[in-house]
């Protein structure tokens, strides 16, 4: 009860300051505090983003290869190294994916790589026809890892019977070409972004410190939080468990068809997030400059309150429900849906504590806004 | 400066029109408004509206076909747009034995266009052409991606959308300009109007409680009632239709109840349904004046709901285009096309005349698509502003109030 009131009292400091601060701040610098933007920028760049993708773009390329091994022989062996590829390279995604910015967000990178559910009459249709192109916006829900999803686990209930669609189906060359394609184009896509991080954007990133809608750490901010409430609370939690809907849409899941991968992939994006927020290197232990440390700094100033440690627990309460799971959430919301609501209000929390507070402390207004749905 | 004013008058028209209450000598001040909009004579419900609940269905109906690249023609969707009773325009039986159907209510009020058929049948022709643009433009382009100067699609989000050379959805200009031309029209310059609730004897009739020919309501109760079904002739409940406005159709019904969740504006709902059932609590009770009164404040209440509803997606589209989203703005543009070309159809009851002219409508459609030689593509925050700020010069809110659901 103490922490909520001085966190709100913070706020209502922090946002009397800001308004105060912007009307006198008319010239557009908007430089509103002394906090060094840059080296924060720096440790979110070469200390986490890089390396995640760095990573990534590893397993995107061992995925490539297993399909390749699998095209050229489609037996129980190649499918299983394949399949073993394409989780192992959906986990390692799942710490790039809040990465919306430059080349990614130009390529519609996390869109074209995880739209889910994927749309199976789209993906048949392609196939049998051999007349699609997977740039296409109309194209997103029939590729990335959801398609491979239905491509290596959906077509059938049995392994020979998923097989057989490379080996005796009519249109086996038809399947072993759209599932080369889309692997393809995830590998080709992620080494597309990878080396604009590298050559060029990195650069730009680092230096541009302003603290307006088009500087970095606003543009970023926006990116996650929205990473954070649509993909990850609502896409991998809360459409599923039915929040935005009349009844429970347990055929959203993220991996539906490998049906055992729900929670993991959510688990593995939490860690991802919270770990963004505390300034945490890519696989590693060591913390540099982050929104924990932007907002520690202006609560030291403000006299205050700790947000960051309540934003950090409440990453914890939502990993707890999570844990607590059963590994498919298709078969959580047959069984008990309502452990899954109860994961949702603790990431809902989250929610507010991030897109409200935390916004508002860091004088950076949401960019995004709810679509009205048609 | 201006709107203090403006609601100063609103304020002093209300008062002198309560003082010619008085004069008339009214002898009922307690009219029977019922919880919901129930009414019934000698048990029987009074209630009808099934022509409406059609032509919302019919129009729901266009606007997919106009997005149905597999199977819809020009001529198909035409054919839906200018139904005839028995012919086979439909998936659903009930629509194709309807002898309705939605162009010939196109712009058709009596109050705007019984002696302008010339500027009614240019405003059904708009319509033609955007089914006409539709399969001939975009259709081709359904698997390419837009360019500016080139139709075809662009990505919203996980949406694709389909857009003209200019970046307009014909679709949805169509859609949205129904929502005015069909059901803002007929509801507040025809069904509400006193020429169609009064003509002929229909006061005489009404007073004398004698029913029209072979139904159980009086002809003046059915006119509206049939205004009624224009917003709520698709709910769920159609008695107590707040439960779910919003939800019940793409039209009129949806807008209401998005402009509803706006903090600004969270009683129009509530107020135009009031409106609608003490109106016709006052038709059963004899009391014309109130049912006028009503009508004034549904016209008002509705017309101040699509521009709010146009205002809020040109702003939302505003934020896209700073962000650097310039093709992410065009479904809100394209929706707050259709918003703008609906306000001709609006009606401010102290002028009967509608907030903005048909003339001024063209007017702002030609800065929002004049930019530059592409239309949406080329246009600026700026444009966007100037065209938000003269529709909401004519209404008693703000830019800043519609421009967020906050």
């Amino acid at each position: 009860m103490k922490r909520i009131i001085s966190a709100l009292t913070l706020i209502t400091l922090v946002s009397f300051m800001s308004c105060t601060s912007d009307s006198t701040d008319d010239s557009g610098q908007g430089q509103t505090d002394q906090f060094d933007r840059g080296a924060m920028l720096v440790n979110w760049a070469d200390n986490i983003i890089i390396p995640s993708y760095e990573a990534f773009d590893v397993e995107a390329k061992a995925l490539n290869a297993a399909a390749a091994a699998f095209v050229a022989t489609p037996d129980a062996s190649t499918l299983g190294t394949l399949r073993k590829a394409w989780e192992s390279a959906y986990f390692s995604f799942q710490n790039v994916e809040l990465f919306d910015i430059g080349k990614a967000e130009e390529v519609r990178y996390s869109y074209r790589l995880n739209t889910y559910p994927s749309n199976a009459t789209e993906i048949t249709s392609a196939v049998e026809s051999g007349n699609y192109d997977l740039a296409l916006p109309s194209a997103v829900d029939a590729q990335g890892f959801p398609a491979l999803d239905y491509l290596l686990f959906g077509l059938g209930d049995s392994d020979a019977e998923v097989l057989a669609f490379y080996t005796t189906d009519a249109n086996a060359e038809n399947y072993k070409k759209y599932l080369s394609d889309v692997i393809g184009s995830i590998e080709q896509l992620t080494a597309t972004v990878l080396a604009d991080w590298k050559n060029s954007f990195r650069g730009s990133f680092v230096s541009n410190t302003s603290s307006s809608a088009s500087g970095s750490v606003d543009k970023l901010a926006n990116d996650y939080i929205f990473y954070y409430e649509k993909l990850l609370r609502a896409g991998k939690v809360g459409i599923p468990a039915g929040i935005f809907s009349n009844e429970v849409l347990p055929q959203t899941v993220e991996a539906y068809y490998k049906e055992d991968l729900s929670k993991a992939l959510l688990l593995e994006a939490l860690n991802a997030t919270q770990n963004f927020f505390n300034g945490k290197a890519y696989k590693g232990s060591a913390t540099g400059a982050s929104f924990k440390a932007y907002l520690d700094y202006l609560n030291t100033i403000k006299n205050g309150s700790d947000l960051s440690g309540l934003i950090n627990v409440q990453f914890d309460a939502a990993r707890a429900k999570a844990n607590a799971l059963n590994s498919s959430f298709v078969v959580q919301i047959e069984t008990n849906n309502d452990a899954l609501l109860e994961t949702y209000n603790e990431l809902q929390r989250n929610t507010i504590l991030m897109k409200i507070d935390m916004l508002q402390a860091l004088d950076i207004s949401v960019d995004y806004v709810d679509a009205d749905g048609d | 400066m201006f709107k203090p004013l403006s609601i100063l008058l609103t304020a002093t028209v209300i008062l002198s029109s309560c003082s010619s209450d008085d004069d008339a000598g009214t002898t009922n001040p307690v009219l029977e408004v019922p919880q919901n909009y129930t009414f019934t004579r000698e048990g029987n419900s009074t209630v009808d509206f099934n022509g409406q609940t059609t032509r919302i269905a019919m129009a729901e109906a266009i606007s997919s076909s106009l997005l149905d690249f597999d199977n819809a023609t020009e001529a198909s969707i035409m054919a839906q747009f200018t139904h005839a009773a028995g012919d086979a325009d439909f998936g659903d039986a009930a629509l194709n034995a309807s002898d309705k159907n939605v162009r010939s209510k196109v712009a058709a009020s009596i109050d705007y266009y019984n002696t302008n058929a010339v500027q009614s049948q240019a405003i059904k022709s708009t319509f033609d052409d955007f089914i006409a643009k539709q399969v001939s433009e975009v259709f081709p382009n359904q698997n390419v991606v837009a360019i500016a100067g080139t139709a075809g699609q662009i990505a919203d989000g996980t949406r694709t959308r389909y857009v003209s050379a200019t970046g307009l959805e014909y679709n949805q200009a169509f859609a949205k300009g129904i929502l005015g031309a069909l059901m803002t029209d007929q509801m507040l310059n025809n069904y509400l109007s006193v020429a169609v609730l009064d003509e002929g004897d229909n006061r005489a009739n009404n007073d004398a409680g004698i029913t029209a020919e072979g139904s159980n309501y009086t002809t003046m109760e059915h006119k509206w009632d049939e205004a009624y079904g224009y917003i709520y002739g698709a709910s769920q409940d159609p008695a107590n239709p707040n439960a779910t406005i919003g939800e019940d159709d793409g039209f009129l019904n949806e807008y209401v109840g998005r402009v509803n969740d706006d903090a600004d504006f969270n009683t129009i709902a509530e107020t135009i349904f009031d409106a609608f059932k003490t109106g016709r609590a006052a038709i059963v009770a004899g009391d014309y004046i109130t049912r006028d009164e009503q009508a004034a404040i549904i016209r008002a209440e509705v017309s101040k709901a699509i521009a709010v509803r146009g205002i809020y997606y040109l702003q939302q589209a505003k934020t896209k285009i700073e962000a650097g989203n310039q093709t992410g703005a065009f479904h809100g543009l394209s929706e707050a096309y259709g918003f703008i070309y609906s306000l001709q159809f609006t009606r401010n009851p102290q002028t009967d005349a509608p907030y903005l002219s048909a003339a001024e409508v063209t007017g702002l459609l030609d800065q929002l698509m004049g930019d530059g030689a592409n239309g949406l593509w080329d246009l600026t925050v700026e444009t966007i502003d100037a065209i938000s700020e003269s529709i909401a010069a004519e209404f008693d809110f703000t830019v800043a109030q519609a421009a967020s659901v906050d």
